[in-house]
């Protein structure tokens, strides 16, 4: 999987560029405006993480680029990164043609998972299925299954679970759960111990259908799918 | 500041003050002047008639009885002449008496000269007398007239002044009109009205440099908020991928998880500051300018969904009662004062407290369990602190205060029996 990071911050794409490489993601970086514009037209991505504000220009330009690059085929997947969190910039960013838009300061885990995402909408759109041994989850009928065993899930426990699938290997910690489940409200306190909860019933879950318990506990802190 | 006068009542005034004395003085002016003349002119008259009398009797050369006979008979018949013989000649005497007058049948003023004349060496004494115009009829007119012509110089004044004073001074309302609707959030100098006047002409060039300058200085703090905050994001975002990072490091053990940890809880903070500070410099500029009708029930209920594990993990116990109702504001704006409250309801409320959401008849109010009151007067405040504890950004109740100031809804705070309530008047 190819993932172009338009990003002109070094120290912030070497960041996402190695947590991605780690996921063994193949990560190709462009730090200005004409480099982005160069690589995008030259070459097919998997998955774009797109800055907005880039020397030389708007990366909102890049996103036209690939619209009409989309027009005669398959488009790549695009992410926009930003600073700019305001609601206009991201409603503009979707309709732009962009598949997600995720504001500065993210956490990489986060990153990652909207990418699995992103991907997966686009390669499987028929058939979307994650598979890991005897874990299976259907994305479009949202059912989980283990050994054919039909998992009941919560919505919030079935999203936890593609987000470690998402950063699988990863330590994850409850921070980055935590504004993964609680969105926008997230950041509004330091109290992130409901996120126990939802892992404890998900891991009690899945053990209960006998899964091969990929889901490990770091000192208290941090959790970590292992596959 | 006492009452307020206006401008074109204030020079019209002493106008007015200052014709009203003068009429006023020109009435006894106008009689002494008047009463001069007429003396003046009647006592020539009667010297020219004494003079034409001595004259005509003179030269008439009549024997002296025919000359007592004729003076006898104009003593009597011709009015306003009296005759009297005399041997010693007296000087002449000039003087105004008032008297009944029995063929006038009233009281009457006269101008009368008691003078000699010689007919045929022979010494009369003449009264000539003529009746003219009493003072206080004469006052009587000439205050008529004056009181007169004060009416009419004073609706002269006032028509001129309201209709030429209102013409000169047109420029400056204009000005003035203009200047109301100017506001710095418009991001726009109000265009003032182009004068021939040099006066109307600086005032209005003066105003347009400070509404420039204004907007200006007004410009350049929004963009610094904003480019601030914006700054901020990106080393705020390096922080937070490189500790999501150094969190793979195999080597960690769990006192540095638990550092790692907490270190993820002050950016989260410094992050919340500053997104917080974006917001309320966005606010504050005039921005989430777009409004529609919004199902305020509707968005209490996706908010407080948000908050289901809050709520649980706290052990707080959640009760609303929500009735429809429908506010025109912008969404965005609406959903963040809603958030903004629950927020603050949940972060301040002990484990196993209450909080209550109640919206009915155009009023929400949010209560929570609480010990005591807090200060109301730094609750709305940015960054001041209105109790012991530092969990929040210190801007939530200032964002929400600005929202509705914005919308002109009335935001309140009161505690009652262990219960802080905040209320929204929409």
């Amino acid at each position: 999987m190819k993932i172009l990071i338009i990003e002109d911050e070094p120290g912030l794409a070497e960041s996402i560029g190695a947590y991605l490489t780690a996921q063994d993601y193949l990560c190709e970086y462009a730090a200005t405006w004409a480099q982005a514009r160069e690589k995008v037209e030259l070459y097919r991505y998997d998955c774009i993480l797109l800055d907005l504000m880039l020397p030389g220009g708007d990366g909102m330009d890049i996103l036209e680029t690939l619209k009409q690059q989309g027009q005669q085929g398959q488009q790549d997947g695009v992410i926009i990164i930003s600073a700019k969190g305001d609601y206009e910039t991201k409603i503009r960013g979707l309709h732009a043609g962009a598949d997600d838009y995720l504001a500065k300061p993210f956490h990489l885990p986060e990153l990652a998972a909207r990418i699995y995402s992103v991907i997966r909408r686009r390669s499987f759109a028929n058939h979307n299925q994650v598979v890991q041994s005897e874990l299976k989850v259907d994305l479009l009928s949202k059912m989980v299954t283990v050994n054919g065993q039909v998992v009941v899930l919560t919505k919030k426990e079935l999203d936890l679970l593609l987000f470690f699938i998402g950063n699988k290997n990863r330590v994850i910690s409850k921070s980055a759960l935590a504004e993964h489940l609680s969105g926008d409200i997230a950041d509004m306190f330091d109290n992130h111990d409901f996120v126990y909860a939802h892992v404890k019933n998900l891991k009690k879950k899945l053990s209960e259908a006998g899964y091969g318990n990929y889901l490990k506990t770091i000192y208290g802190t941090g959790y970590k799918w292992e596959g | 500041m006492g009452r307020m006068k206006k401008l074109l009542d204030q020079s019209l005034r002493p106008l007015v003050i200052y014709a009203f004395t003068v009429l006023v003085i020109s009435i006894p002016v106008y009689f002494l002047i008047i009463d001069v003349i007429w003396e003046n002119e009647l006592d020539k008259h009667h010297y020219a008639i004494r003079e034409k009398l001595e004259k005509r009797l003179t030269h008439l050369s009549l024997p002296d009885t025919a000359v007592d006979n004729m003076i006898a008979v104009l003593d009597k018949i011709q009015p306003g002449f009296s005759f009297n013989e005399t041997t010693t000649p007296r000087p002449d005497s000039l003087y105004t008496v008032i008297r009944f007058d029995s063929f006038m049948n009233d009281r009457e003023q006269f101008r009368c000269l008691t003078t000699d004349i010689r007919v045929n060496h022979k010494l009369y004494r003449v009264l000539v007398e003529t009746n003219m115009e009493e003072v206080d009829e004469t006052i009587l007119a000439i205050g008529g007239v004056t009181v007169f012509f004060i009416m009419l110089l004073l609706a002269g004044f006032i028509y001129l002044n309201r209709k030429t004073a209102l013409r000169i001074w047109q420029p400056f309302y204009d000005t003035l009109a203009g200047l109301r609707t100017f506001r710095l959030e418009s991001g726009k100098a109000v265009p003032l009205p182009v004068s021939d006047v040099t006066e109307f002409t600086d005032l209005n060039a003066s105003l347009d440099t400070l509404m420039q300058g204004s907007l200006a200085s007004y410009r350049q703090q929004k963009e610094f908020t904003e480019n601030a905050s914006h700054e901020l994001q990106t080393p705020l975002a390096i922080v937070k991928s490189r500790l999501d990072m150094l969190l793979q490091s195999q080597s960690l053990d769990a006192g540095q998880m638990r550092i790692v940890e907490q270190v993820y809880q002050a950016i989260n903070r410094v992050s919340r500051i500053n997104k917080n500070l974006l917001l309320l410099a966005r606010i504050e500029h005039a921005q989430f300018e777009e409004k529609e009708q919004i199902a305020l029930d509707e968005t209490l209920a996706g908010v407080a969904e948000q908050f289901a594990d809050r709520f649980e993990n706290n052990a707080l116990h959640y009760t609303e009662s929500i009735e429809p109702f429908r506010v025109e504001a912008n969404p965005v704006l609406t959903e963040i004062l809603v958030t903004n409250l629950l927020v603050n309801a949940v972060r301040y409320t002990p484990t196993g407290g209450e909080v209550l959401v109640h919206l009915a008849g155009g009023v929400l109010t949010v209560s929570n369990t609480g010990a005591e009151a807090l200060l109301a007067k730094n609750l709305f405040r940015r960054f001041a602190q209105a109790s012991d504890e530092h969990a929040g950004s210190g801007l939530g109740l200032a964002i929400a205060r600005e929202i509705c100031d914005r919308y002109g809804w009335q935001i309140g705070y009161d505690f009652a029996q262990g219960m802080h309530r905040f209320s929204v008047r929409f």
